[in-house]
């Protein structure tokens, strides 16, 4: 068993998009992350999942260094990716926010039309014709199954939708960029049901493209979602494995402890 | 029978209960009810008060000219014509010059208190400029007066005169001897008194924006700039918009420190550093000068009611854009 784990974690390294080693984070003196070591497979999705405070937005914050944006808050460690150590000086983060997207808990649709949502972050990065940009804008709302809904309506604003619709507008908008990386904070917590079911379909979608990362609370997501699952707990990594060894036969009592409700 | 006794019983006992207690707070809560209930009332009835008393006195006046006191820019108490344009241009320009320079500062302070500054440093500055809004006008007047105005006098307009004097029109608005007072400083006076409160509001706006949306912007891999421009600017634009207009009820009823530095002078004219003056200034001047119930009085009242206006009118466009951006932000 452990040695198949093994193999499997192996196997992944080696086309690991992006590598963490020895993460400390803290946030002024309080340190939220201890010495956290994983690794973010290419094109597939990683669950990030643990009780409130556990750390695990905040690692996914600093995937993208957010976290730069709030004075007192810093990563030490290493952080691989594309070559490159995202946490050390020197990061052109506006490029690299470009390449790994975000997508929030609560959808935020600026307060522009629908289409020029998805087109702000495009021409931030890229010099795009009439033509190319509106072929563009059609292709993500295709790709986030919203284009029949608002294709007759794409100059009128944006916070008109409704919840689902604008967290797919949010998702089309992060990847209009074609990042590399999609990190989604608990895309589906203001959502309801139907429109939850509706994004979980198109992560299976996204990841043929995408490398993603979802933290979520709902273990269920988790289990529907994610390739592999990783469960933290009061800033550490307390284990990391695919997704059915972790909801079958995790190593670790507390993992164990949580996925089956005992506590968190 | 417990069910049925329970219902019958209780409504009584509750009834009786909370007449006691009506009773018991009628008397404290009655005085209260009577006494806030006359503030509010004073407030209303004092701005009613002031309104009809500027109306009433202004009345010979408009009589007397009609609405030629509107376009009329004679100030003439010899001949007895008065009119109101000569004033009501000079309180326009000033505020106009005043916004001009005051809002792109006021926008690049709020900015960079909000966005770049380092919390502590933009604590420090946000202190100190309040305490600018703080600083009473008669100051303001004085340092115009002995600060200002000479600068203008001496480098300002005489170095401008030399450089674009001859230029067809631009020439035209810096003809005229070098006095120092005049209209450009009487708004640069009232741009340095303006732009606390504007930046006041920016600030307040600006740092209201929801967290998310700016790291969405940022997410997308926006610079601070893109992201002022872009995002923080359209979500908040009409509520920058009703500062400045806020901003602009100020300048026009400022008194003191424009009366210093203005040259009172009732004229109209293209050069902004020509004497000119402001309702406000020609009424604090020209009150003292005046017999009860003479036409002058009167002028002054009816000019006093036109500035009322005038602020009313900036006040009601700031209020409704500041209402509808947030009303916006709540939906």
């Amino acid at each position: 068993m452990s040695v198949l784990a093994g193999d499997l974690r192996e196997s992944m390294t080696s086309s690991a998009m992006i590598a963490v080693k020895n993460l400390d984070f803290y946030y002024g003196q309080h340190k939220a992350l201890h010495g956290i070591t994983m690794d973010f497979p290419k094109r597939k999705v990683t669950g990030m999942i643990g009780p409130s405070g556990c750390g695990k937005s905040t690692l996914l914050r600093v995937l993208n260094r957010m976290y730069d944006l709030y004075p007192g808050q810093r990563a030490t460690g290493e952080v691989m990716f594309d070559g490159r150590n995202i946490v050390a000086p020197g990061m052109d983060l506006n490029r690299l926010r470009a390449r790994v997207g975000m997508v929030f808990q609560k959808p935020t649709p600026f307060p522009m039309s629908i289409y020029d949502n998805i087109a702000f972050g495009v021409k931030l990065h890229e010099k795009l014709s009439r033509a190319e940009m509106d072929a563009r804008v059609e292709d993500v709302l295709h790709r986030v199954a919203l284009w029949s809904e608002v294709k007759d309506r794409l100059k009128s604003s944006a916070t008109a939708l409704s919840g689902g619709q604008q967290q797919r507008l949010c998702i089309a908008r992060t990847i209009a960029t074609r990042p590399e990386v999609v990190l989604l904070d608990e895309p589906t917590s203001a959502l309801d049901p139907v429109s939850t079911a509706r994004i979980e379909e198109l992560l299976d979608e996204l990841k043929k493209e995408f490398t993603i990362a979802i933290v979520t609370h709902n273990m269920q997501q988790a289990a529907r979602c994610a390739d592999q699952v990783a469960f933290f707990y009061l800033g550490e990594l307390v284990e990391i494995d695919s997704t059915d060894r972790m909801f079958t036969a995790p190593r670790e009592k507390r993992t164990q402890d949580y996925i089956t409700g005992r506590f968190g | 029978m417990d069910v049925t006794s329970g219902p019958a019983g209780s409504p009584t006992t509750h009834n009786a209960r909370s007449e006691a207690g009506a009773r018991r707070g009628l008397d404290g809560d009655a005085v209260f009810r009577v006494l806030v209930t006359g503030a509010g009332v004073t407030v209303l009835a004092l701005l009613g008060a002031i309104i009809l008393v500027m109306l009433f006195g202004g009345v010979q006046a408009f009589s007397t000219f009609g609405p030629a006191f509107l376009v009329s820019n004679v100030w003439n108490p010899v001949t007895h014509h008065y009119g109101a344009l000569a004033p009501v241009f000079g309180t326009l320009v000033t505020s106009v010059i005043g916004l001009l320079i005051a809002v792109p500062l006021a926008f690049g302070a709020a900015f960079w208190l909000t966005q770049l500054a380092p919390a502590r440093v933009s604590a420090i500055i946000g202190m100190a400029v309040q305490l600018l809004a703080a600083v009473p006008s008669i100051i303001f007047g004085m340092w115009g007066f002995f600060v200002v105005r000479p600068l203008m006098a001496h480098y300002v307009q005489p170095n401008l005169r030399h450089t674009i004097g001859h230029v067809p029109v631009l020439g035209a608005l810096v003809q005229g001897a070098p006095f120092g007072t005049g209209l450009m400083t009487g708004g640069i006076i009232l741009a340095v008194m303006v732009m606390p409160f504007v930046t006041a509001v920016m600030r307040d706006v600006f740092s209201s924006i929801p967290p998310v949306l700016k790291e969405s912007a940022f997410g997308l891999g926006a610079t601070r700039w893109e992201v002022m421009r872009q995002v923080i600017l359209p979500w908040s634009r009409r509520a920058v918009v009703g500062a400045v207009v806020l901003g602009m009820g100020r300048a026009m009823g400022e008194t003191m420190a424009v009366t210093f530095v203005i040259g009172n002078a009732n004229r109209i004219g293209w050069s902004l550093f020509a004497p000119g003056n402001t309702i406000a200034s020609l009424i604090a001047l020209e009150f003292p000068e005046s017999a009860a119930g003479s036409l002058k009085l009167s002028s002054l009242m009816a000019l006093g009611a036109i500035l009322m206006a005038l602020s009313f009118l900036a006040l009601c466009a700031s209020r409704l854009m500041l209402g509808v951006s947030s009303r916006q932000a709540r939906r």
